[in-house]
């Protein structure tokens, strides 16, 4: 990609700090200059909102539970220990 | 009975021998198991590998139980040291080289992001991408963005620095996107 120098960062300095800014981490000094620069370089405001969307889409995922296969799996393993 | 007095006396008549006893306690607990191990751990077959050895571990060391405790929590220790087998091997694993700009050019950085970000929202297709990373990338993708654990209470787990976790989580979310993209252009 094309680097831009927008809001005193290049683009890859936003990258580095594009996983705090997203989780709410980053200090207030970067925090500033990030967004001043997602301002102004569409690219790296497209880029952080979907990562932003995978980010929470994870945090939606349901989580499996056992299940009979599984369980049957294990007693079946069981079965096989003295 | 309450249920953990009901468990402890399974795991009692367990430690004597008594194999039907303990088929009721694994059938009791298993559930649960389960869920602290899926926590504990990177992926599905790493917790079924676990369970299986958790409760192995169990039937064979039913004797160290003391007939005062909680059964459950003791099952738990062995399920945690289980899991902790699962990921030791890979704490010591070195970061990858390749630079962050490289890894997000893959990832769509400048590119269509927006479609990954769509692929992401569909449920099957986002497990299926995290199934293709590597162990290491799905153990932290699991664990913090999935579970919710915070980077610090799993860099300590690992023991390792906290930062270095951070950027492990980073690297695999960009992974994540990368096979997202792969999906997109593929599929």
């Amino acid at each position: 990609m094309a680097e831009r120098h927008v809001g005193g960062l290049w683009c890859h300095e936003v990258l580095e700090h594009l996983d705090a800014f997203v989780d709410g981490t980053l200090q207030p000094e970067p925090l500033a200059s990030v967004r001043d620069h997602v301002a102004e370089c569409s690219e790296c405001a497209s880029f952080g909102a979907a990562y932003a969307r995978l980010v929470t889409a994870l945090r939606t995922s349901p989580e499996a539970a056992l299940g009979e296969a599984r369980l049957q799996r294990l007693t079946a393993r069981l079965a096989q220990v003295d | 009975m309450s249920d953990t007095a009901a468990e402890r006396a399974l795991l009692c008549r367990a430690a004597a021998g008594d194999r039907e006893a303990f088929d009721a306690f694994v059938h009791t607990t298993a559930p649960s198991v389960w869920t602290v191990l899926r926590r504990l751990t990177a992926t599905e077959s790493s917790a079924e590998d676990a369970l299986q050895e958790t409760f192995i571990s169990a039937w064979r060391g039913a004797s160290s139980f003391r007939p005062d405790g909680n059964a459950r929590s003791w099952l738990y220790g062995i399920a945690r040291r289980q899991a902790a087998r699962t990921w030791r091997r890979r704490a010591g694993e070195p970061l990858d080289s390749e630079p962050l700009s490289e890894l997000a050019d893959r990832a769509g950085w400048g590119a269509d992001p927006e479609s990954i970000a769509s692929r992401a929202e569909d449920r099957a297709v986002l497990l299926h991408a995290i199934s293709t990373l590597s162990d290491a990338d799905q153990l932290v993708l699991t664990r913090c963005d999935l579970e919710g654990d915070t980077p610090t209470e799993l860099a300590q787990e690992l023991d390792i620095a906290p930062g270095t976790l951070r950027v492990r989580l980073h690297r695999a979310r960009l992974r994540l996107m990368a096979a997202l993209k792969s999906e997109v252009t593929h599929g």
